[in-house]
């Protein structure tokens, strides 16, 4: 697969603090990208270092099989970006600011027109074409935040939390214009905290932490890093020490632990144990409400990684 | 392209600013217009005065009444002290002349007779006192030659009949100047404040950090993005300067088609880039729209009050005008000021107006320096 991104031991420092440690990671042609992390772990960092944005104190940065300085207007004539915060003019209606930003990469008042049109229809805001930013709700900002940063049609589009601070409608309309942008051949290098997003998006995610990179891959072999194979969750009321003591040793089983009527148990590895779980309930008579198994988180991988939630 | 567009367009939301700036301007011009059309004429008044006479009404005494009350108002009031002091104290009368007894032949003898006084000390009164000793000493001169008193009142009357002939040589159509000059130091204000208002209001939303990094990671070349806003901006200034000068032309036209006129011209165009790297610094400072209105209003209200914008120069305290030294609308109104006076035009006579027009250029210069130092500074820790 071809390299669009290479980030070679890209190391940033702010006096004694390291933001960005020695970060290596190559991005896909075609692929969603996650860069996944808490906040201050380095992901916004390491975009803006990548847009020349920002000085690196060491490493290199290559887009499209060019070195990126803050001068490669030919690498920046295929880039887009999208930050946290919504970067428009107040004086300026949704059309003309998405005219201004698509102005600045393209010159042909047609093609641009053309443009225009597309970017407005992939986000959704065809009805808000004359409405100046203040008239618009914060889900909408968004959408033409996004709309100003793709209009020009890149190659590679940077997404730094798009989704911050936005209502579910919003958020599921920005996701669902993202993976439009993959399928019509943009690659995207995504960042968030939000683990849900990078799960149902990403092609592949890398997390980081402390401006390092943990782990490197798909959901699914990241979630092999968890020593964790299962979580069952029993509401219990109840349940007395002895018996917890009783499903402790039951096989594969990891970890139990009760708090306010809900008992979570951990397995490490194994087969059929939600079967053996409810069986030996049954035998000791404990009654439950509700039962359920789930497969591990990305979060209990970085919890498995850190030692910490990726929430805090 | 694509940014000068968007220039126009923000500008066409700061459009209810510049008509403001220019309403108060025309507001005032016409104001001026109307006060100094009033000032053509010109009526001589005369003080009000009370003559009580304690000598005999005859001879050099009653001439000296007589010519008293031809040029002055007499008034009459009672022969009372406390009546006469009120009359006095309420401005009924200007000046009081109390002819003591025996002034005529003290006069005859050659004497200067002391003659008592009471006045309310302004300007009328002031007026009365030189009537008094302008004839006073005039007569105690010839009493002391010519001993006939029909000779000496014909000899007093006469030299007091004499005019001078006063020639005004000067051609310089002071009216009309002056209310070019009101009109340009005026412009200096709405000049100022319209540029450094617009301007700042067009460069901060420009100058957004969200927006800045989103031009900045463009493909269009920031520093060719830069050019064209300065560009765009002093484009805007200069149209500014041009509407300015064209109502000029409107209001005060005769001046206008005169050296003074090319001379009030080039001025403000000196002053107008001025105030267009006033702005670009004051741009380069501040990012917050909401602290802009108050900039201006410090930067523009400030200096042209401290320089003399709204008020004639002559009114202000030399310690006010030797700190508006450091301001360039005190040497732009200075130059204006210069145009009322100045009739023949040549190398020394223009001298002090190039140096006006040389500092004003050299704040320029030092405007831009400052910006550009600060703008590397701001880049180095963006």
């Amino acid at each position: 697969m071809k390299n669009i991104i290479e980030v070679k031991n890209l190391t940033k420092e702010y006096r004694n603090l390291k933001a960005i440690d020695d970060l290596s990671f190559e991005v896909h042609e075609g692929e969603i990208l996650g860069l996944l992390g808490p906040n201050g772990s380095g992901k916004s960092t390491t975009i803006n270092c990548i847009l020349s944005l920002l000085k690196f104190s060491k490493g290199s940065i290559k887009i499209l099989g060019k070195e990126m300085k803050p001068d490669s207007y030919d690498i920046k004539k295929d880039l887009g970006v999208i930050f946290q915060e919504v970067a428009v003019f107040e004086e300026l209606t949704v059309y003309e600011n998405i005219d201004y930003f698509c102005g600045l990469y393209i010159k042909d008042k047609t093609t641009r027109k053309k443009y225009i049109k597309e970017a407005i229809e992939l986000v959704g805001l065809e009805e808000f074409k004359k409405f100046y930013p203040k008239q618009l709700s914060g889900g909408l900002l968004r959408r033409l935040n996004i709309a100003c940063g793709i209009a020009h049609k890149p190659k590679i589009i940077f997404l730094d939390e798009p989704t911050v601070a936005v209502d579910p409608q919003s958020r599921n309309s920005i996701l669902d214009g993202i993976k439009k942008l993959r399928d019509q051949g943009a690659t995207i290098v995504y960042t968030t905290h939000y683990m849900e997003e990078v799960e149902i998006l990403c092609d592949r995610i890398i997390i980081l932490d402390k401006g390092k990179v943990l782990a490197t891959g798909t959901s699914d072999k990241l979630k092999e890093l968890a020593k964790i194979e299962e979580k069952v969750t029993i509401e219990i009321n109840n349940l007395q020490p002895e018996q917890i003591e009783k499903i402790k040793q039951l096989e594969n089983v990891d970890e139990v632990n009760y708090n306010v009527g809900n008992l979570i148990i951990t397995y490490k590895k194994g087969k059929n144990n939600l079967g053996e779980l409810i069986e030996h309930l049954k035998k000791e008579n404990i009654k439950y409400n509700k039962i359920y198994s789930e497969r591990p988180t990305l979060n209990d991988v970085f919890l498995e990684l850190t030692g910490k939630e990726l929430r805090d | 392209m694509t940014v000068f567009k968007t220039f126009l367009k923000v500008l066409n939301k700061c459009k209810f600013v510049i008509i403001l700036y220019t309403v108060i301007l025309l507001t005032f011009g016409a104001f001026n217009m109307t006060t100094s059309e009033n000032s053509t004429n010109f009526v001589a008044s005369k003080p009000d005065v009370l003559i009580i006479n304690n000598d005999e009404n005859v001879g050099v005494t009653k001439n000296l009444v007589e010519y008293i009350t031809n040029n002055s108002n007499n008034v009459d009031v009672k022969n009372n002290e406390d009546a006469i002091n009120d009359a006095l104290f309420y401005r009924e009368i200007n000046y009081i002349i109390y002819i003591p007894q025996n002034y005529r032949q003290d006069i005859l003898d050659g004497k200067n007779p002391e003659i008592e006084i009471k006045s309310t000390g302004d300007y009328q009164a002031s007026y009365a006192e030189m009537l008094l000793s302008r004839y006073i000493n005039i007569e105690v001169i010839y009493a002391k030659e010519i001993k006939d008193e029909d000779k000496l009142i014909e000899k007093i009357n006469n030299t007091l009949a004499e005019q001078t002939e006063i020639e005004i040589t000067s051609k310089l159509d002071t009216d009309s100047l002056s209310k070019a000059t009101f009109y340009y130091n005026f412009a200096s204000y709405s000049i100022l404040a319209g540029a450094i208002y617009v301007i700042c209001l067009i460069l901060s939303s420009f100058n957004e950090t969200k927006i800045r990094k989103r031009t900045i990671i463009s493909s269009m070349n920031y520093k060719k993005h830069n050019r064209i806003l300065l560009i765009s901006n002093a484009l805007l200034a200069i149209a500014l300067w041009i509407f300015y000068v064209i109502i000029s032309f409107i209001i005060v036209g005769k001046t206008m088609f005169s050296i003074q006129g090319v001379i009030y011209i080039v001025n403000s165009f000196i002053f107008t880039i001025c105030a267009l790297t006033i702005a670009f610094l004051i741009a380069n400072l501040v990012n917050n729209k909401n602290a802009i209105n108050g900039i201006v209003n410090v930067i523009a209200l400030g200096s042209s009050f401290l320089c003399g914008a709204f008020v004639p120069v002559e009114w202000l305290p030399a310690s006010v005008l030797k700190v508006a030294h450091i301001l360039p609308t005190y040497w732009y109104i200075q130059t204006n000021e210069l145009m009322k006076t100045i009739e023949k035009f040549d190398i020394e006579s223009l001298k002090p107006v190039f140096i006006n027009m040389g500092v004003i250029a050299l704040f320029t210069i030092i405007f831009v320096i400052i910006t550009n130092i600060i703008s590397k500074r701001k880049r180095k820790i963006a």
